[in-house]
């Protein structure tokens, strides 16, 4: 069994074959139907600009929007990511381009930043934030200084910097924000040929964003290859898991129908198998589909800045058992890789392509690998002052441990108690034994919060042994906001951002040729903080108006009225207006109940 | 609470009119001391509340207003601080004459001119170029020159003519020998050939200003109704001044091809030398970009073709949607100052050669924002389809186009034919301009701060507001002494601070904060506790009032 996940090599691998390729820009989509009646659409284009034409403004594959954004801020080296929805690693295996390639739920922004001391660079930063804030139509404006972190050894540059450069790598994310097609529109508009050719003519924002689980990437990057000049290099990356079903649904009528009685397929030897009652039978055969079904529409030709004469240079590939039966649009070249599982098609220029996959009997399957590690992270406790923190790591391997970097970043109202922080064990015999934390943590990178100015920043290296899941647990007190702090939305809870874990180089991942770095994030965290009654601040206005003014009026009247006796006031008050209605009321009451006294 | 009032009737008209046949009995009547105490604790009371109360509330609540020069400000604006004058000084040069005989060709011209002149603004100042030219006159309070002109004799000419410089200040003027005027000649021919030479060079200039001056409505009578309406167009179409343009160039076209240009050495050789000469006034960034794919707007009427011209056409009046905003990706660039953008179209081959109708024209001006240039490029012959790559040379009709649109953009004037000279003018223009408009910004600041006496002005505003009229005024009296690029960058920064005092945030937090929230915050507390204070205040009120009047009718 090996380690390193296969899919995700090929996908890496494919891809790296083309990066030697003469022309500019490439462009990508890689579809892999995953178990239960899922696709991984995954899309990728790449181009490069030489670093002189770039410092000089000319743009052409690059955007001129986002170059300038970049050279604005001093940025050498960006990452920007946008997903939504959760990848089901237990159904669907590794993640697509080994994670490095998507962000945690919500926007995450990391960048490294030229400058000559830190608070240029947040200051650079921030001009960064908001000016992507405007271009992608992201509220990338709200990362402040509370949401901004400097990781210490969970990232490192991906492109090649000179070595004198001041860079800061400054770090953000919003685990609140909703990724929706403002967002793809801007994102498609970076690309050379705009979604009106090529493989991003399939992109719908209805499609994308009902995906089960979407993730939009952009990354930009210097790349200086030993001979030749440096070049900036920009990828954009769109990953999606489709379910089929559901995206077949025709956009007009998209509710689903039950299936006609005639057309069931029942289980007959059942007892109860009657005209109205049917136990359905699972379907032995994999369910056709086509792109044109899918996407809702066909692939339009082939971007024309691709160098369409390159024989590596194929378009599309997909990756399902040789064996199966793919008919795809007339003029397209098939080119079946030796693996077995992966053929590509060279597509006709400026004709719409369409690949059909028909109903047909599985008769082999697409092997799944198994994640290296599997990571969980919840939120425990109850109440609103104290909480917890666990986070279970699970190495499925039978032989060889992990090592890897978990970062977290906690937002400043949560206080973590890193004294507290505790291990346990659970082997595969399922016996758990409480460990201490040194044996798991090997190095520890912990910077607390500082009220309203910082959150808290994490960074664990650890490795945890073979066939064992380790626990990590730490509690944490929840601080209470001012009332101008909370959001309209105060009693949702607020967003905790995902943590990220970098699996360092194993042996195993170390003797491949791909070290590419494998990235898992687990989910988005939703923190319930204490909140208040939003009308308080008039209730206590009111209140204390109260209360001064009833202690004001009693001693005030005491000071300045004069005491009388009761006989005594009635003689003052007889010939005021009030005591003349009064008597005057006294009077009819008398009369009126009979009491023999005397009237005049 | 039915003693409420009682204490002041006195016991002895109670008892005359206590006539009910149930006998009250009276209560004593009160010691002095009591009414004292009362009278004194109720004073207390309003003393804590005037001295202590009112002056806290007064403070916490009120809001900072720096003192601003009001009335200088609304003088600037009303332009009565400053008149504005353009006295330009001219060299004169000549090599052939003696010393008095230029003297006196100095006068006379100089009469001539002051006679023809009709804006008094804007005068010639005529000086003889002084021969020591080695040692140069370093001290700043030195005018620039505006012009120099060279006497040059010669020998085969019967009248005089003139020759401009294209690329210097100079105009060269030949005459002949005979023609040196005599020193008794009052109107010499040579004299009056000089003056109108160079009332002929700055009649738009002098137009120009005047139109500027008199707040873009009527400018010197004699100008003819033809030229004011180019000058004022002109004026309608040049961007705002700013210290830097971005200029923008993006090549668009609807299909794949072409999807490279030789940009950056068409930049090189077409711009590059314009931009130069440019630099005392305004710096310039270039970026270029290309853009494939762009698609026009879904709305915009599509060219129409012509079989007689053998051409697509566009309308004149569709061109203002040409440019599909919604798609096409111009977002101004980053930084400072304002972007001008030019776009170079190429259109797809089915739509090719593409002209406007009218004018059979392939380029025009969109103003404050930029230029457009439809570039049809030969077809190869084989495919109908667009070159992939654009070259230098194919690019030099679009960038000799981009250029002219590039000056008229920036406000240049169309005469003379010096490039220096118009570039002068400009920064004549541009002082002018911009004397004018920070002198309006500090009116409407005055007006605002006067008419919303709510708002706060920070002590920045202030500051910014003196370093306006500190740096208007050194404008005023730079133009006076002909210094005009030192009144020009005292004007820059005038407008910038004008501008930055105009536009403080911080001054208008709190006008939206309603009376009616602070009377809501307020009352619940002020309503209970005002009422028996002042209640109790009245009636003490009426109380000394009362005795008052009985001690009169007592005495």
């Amino acid at each position: 069994m090996t380690f390193f996940s296969r899919f995700s090599l090929t996908l890496l691998a494919l891809w790296s074959a083309l990066a030697a390729a003469s022309s500019d820009y490439h462009e990508r989509l890689f579809l892999h139907p995953l178990p239960q009646s899922s696709l991984l659409a995954s899309f990728n284009f790449r181009s490069n600009t030489s670093q002189q034409s770039f410092d000089n403004q000319h743009f052409r594959y690059f955007p001129r929007a986002l170059g300038q954004i970049l050279q604005h801020a001093h940025t050498k080296e960006l990452h920007l990511r946008f997903t939504t929805g959760r990848w089901d690693a237990e159904s669907w295996g590794p993640r697509p381009w080994n994670g490095s390639k998507e962000g945690g739920t919500g926007v995450e922004l990391w960048a490294w930043i030229d400058a000559s001391g830190d608070e240029e660079a947040f200051a650079k930063w921030i001009t960064l934030t908001q000016s992507l804030s405007g271009l992608f139509c992201a509220s990338l404006n709200f990362i402040d200084s509370t949401r901004t972190t400097r990781p210490v050894v969970s990232f490192e540059p991906a492109g090649d910097h000179p070595p004198t450069d001041g860079l800061h790598l400054l770090h953000g994310t919003l685990p609140g924000e909703v990724v929706c097609t403002e967002n793809l529109t801007p994102f498609l508009k970076l690309l050379p040929c705009k979604g009106k050719a090529g493989v991003s003519t399939l992109f719908d924002g209805h499609k994308l964003f009902d995906a089960a689980w979407q993730s939009m990437s952009v990354d930009v990057r210097p790349l200086c290859p030993p001979e030749g000049e440096c070049v900036v290099q920009i990828e954009q990356t769109v990953d999606m898991v489709l379910d089929i079903e559901r995206s077949k649904r025709p956009r007009d009528n998209p509710i689903p129908r039950p299936v006609p009685n005639d057309q069931l397929v029942c289980d007959t030897s059942k007892p109860y198998n009657s005209d109205d009652t049917c136990y359905p039978l699972e379907t032995t055969t994999e369910k056709g589909w086509s792109l044109s079904e899918v996407f809702g529409r066909k692939l339009n030709g082939v971007c024309p800045l691709t160098d369409s004469k390159d024989p590596n240079e194929s378009t599309v590939c997909l990756r399902v058992p040789h064996d199966r039966g793919v008919f795809t649009s007339e003029g397209t070249l098939e080119t079946k890789q030796a693996d077995g599982f992966t053929r590509c098609f060279t597509l006709k220029a400026s004709e719409p392509f369409d690949l059909v996959i028909p109903e047909q009997p599985v008769t082999s399957e697409v092997p799944l690998e198994e994640p290296i590690l599997n990571a969980e992270r919840t939120i425990v406790g109850h109440g609103a002052e104290r909480g917890g923190m666990r986070i279970i790591f699970g190495n499925p391997s039978d032989t060889s441990d992990v090592d890897f970097i978990f970062f977290e970043t906690l937002p400043w109202f949560l206080r973590p108690y890193i004294h507290t922080l505790r291990a346990t064990i659970t082997g595969r015999d399922g016996v758990r034994r409480e460990i201490p934390v040194s044996e798991i943590v090997k190095e520890t990178f912990y910077r607390p919060a500082i009220d309203r100015e910082r959150g808290t920043q994490l960074e664990l290296v650890m490795s945890v042994p073979a066939a064992s899941i380790v626990t990590l647990t730490y509690d944490f007190e929840k601080a209470i906001l001012r009332y101008t702090e909370y959001p309209p939305d105060a009693n949702r809870g607020f967003n905790v951002a995902p943590a990220v874990i970098r699996i360092l180089d194993s042996p195993h991942t170390r003797d491949t040729a791909q070290n590419a770095p494998v990235f898992i994030r687990s989910t988005s965290l939703l923190l319930p903080l204490p909140t208040p009654d939003f009308s308080m601040p008039y209730n206590v206005i009111i209140l204390t108006s109260t209360v001064i003014a009833l202690g004001f009026g009693t001693i005030f009247n005491i000071l300045v009225r004069r005491v009388v006796s009761a006989d005594e006031a009635a003689a003052l008050g007889a010939q005021t207006l009030k005591a003349r209605i009064l008597g005057r009321l006294v009077a009819i009451r008398d009369k009126l109940g009979g009491k023999g006294t005397k009237v005049e | 609470m039915t003693d409420k009032h009682g204490d002041q009737a006195s016991p002895q008209t109670l008892a005359t009119h206590a006539d009910t046949s149930n006998v009250k009995k009276v209560p004593p009547p009160e010691t002095p001391e009591a009414i004292q105490t009362r009278f004194r604790v109720i004073a207390a009371f309003w003393a804590v509340i005037i001295f202590l109360g009112f002056p806290i509330w007064w403070k916490t609540t009120s809001i900072y207003r720096a003192h601003l020069p009001i009335q200088e400000m609304v003088d600037w604006a009303d332009s009565k601080a400053c008149r504005p004058v353009f006295p330009l000084e001219i060299h004169l040069a000549t090599p052939g004459l003696q010393s008095t005989e230029a003297q006196h060709l100095l006068r006379t011209t100089q009469h001539t001119l002051d006679d023809l002149n009709e804006f008094a603004a804007h005068h010639l100042r005529l000086k003889l170029a002084d021969d020591h030219t080695g040692e140069e006159d370093v001290t700043e309070d030195k005018a620039d020159t505006a012009l120099t002109v060279r006497l040059l004799p010669q020998e085969d000419i019967a009248v005089p003519r003139s020759e401009i410089h294209t690329d210097t200040a100079q105009l060269d003027v030949f005459y002949p020998p005979s023609q040196v005027p005599a020193p008794s000649s009052s109107n010499p021919p040579l004299s009056a050939f000089i003056a109108e030479e160079l009332q002929r060079l700055y009649s738009e200039e002098k137009a120009t200003i005047a139109h500027i001056l008199s707040g873009n409505t009527a400018g010197l009578d004699s100008t003819s109704p033809q030229v004011a309406e180019s000058i004022s167009r002109r004026l309608r179409r040049s961007m705002k001044y700013a210290e830097t343009y971005h200029l923008s160039f993006s090549l668009f076209t609807p299909g794949a091809e072409p999807s490279s240009w030789d940009i950056e050495a068409a930049v090189h050789e077409y711009l590059s030398p314009l931009l130069e000469a440019f630099a005392p006034i305004s710096n310039f960034t270039v970026d270029t970009q290309v853009q494939l794919y762009a698609t026009f707007s879904p709305t915009a009427p599509l060219p129409e073709y012509d079989e007689t011209e053998a051409a697509w056409n566009l309308k004149k009046e569709d061109l203002s949607a040409f440019i599909n905003a919604a798609e096409w990706p111009l977002n101004p660039s980053i930084g400072n100052g304002p972007t001008i953008n030019f776009i170079l179209y190429v259109p797809s081959p089915s739509q090719s050669p593409l002209i406007v109708k009218e004018n059979r024209a392939s380029s025009w001006i969109i103003p404050q924002w930029g230029g457009v240039f439809l570039l049809n490029p030969d077809l190869s012959p084989k495919s109908k389809s667009n070159p992939a790559h654009l070259s230098q040379e194919s690019l030099r009709p679009a960038f000799m186009t981009f250029s002219h649109q590039l000056l008229t953009l920036l406000g240049t004037p169309s005469t003379p034919a010096s490039l220096p000279l118009r570039l002068h003018t400009l920064i004549r223009m541009r002082a002018a301009a911009l004397l004018l408009s920070a002198s309006s910004t500090m009116g409407s600041l005055a007006r605002l701060t006067e008419s919303l006496p709510s708002i706060p002005i920070p002590a920045t505003v202030a500051a910014s507001v003196s370093t306006t009229l500190s740096h208007l005024a050194a404008t005023c009296s730079n133009l006076r002494d002909g210094r005009f690029s030192a009144a020009l960058a005292s004007a820059r920064i005038a407008e910038a601070e004008a501008e930055r005092s105009f536009f403080e945030k911080s001054m208008v937090g709190q006008v939206y904060f309603p009376d009616e929230h602070k009377v809501a915050v307020y009352l619940p507390l002020l309503g209970p506790i005002g009422v028996p204070l002042v209640v109790g205040l009245v009636k003490e009120l009426k109380r000394i009032v009362a005795s008052r009047k009985a001690r009169r009718q007592a005495a």
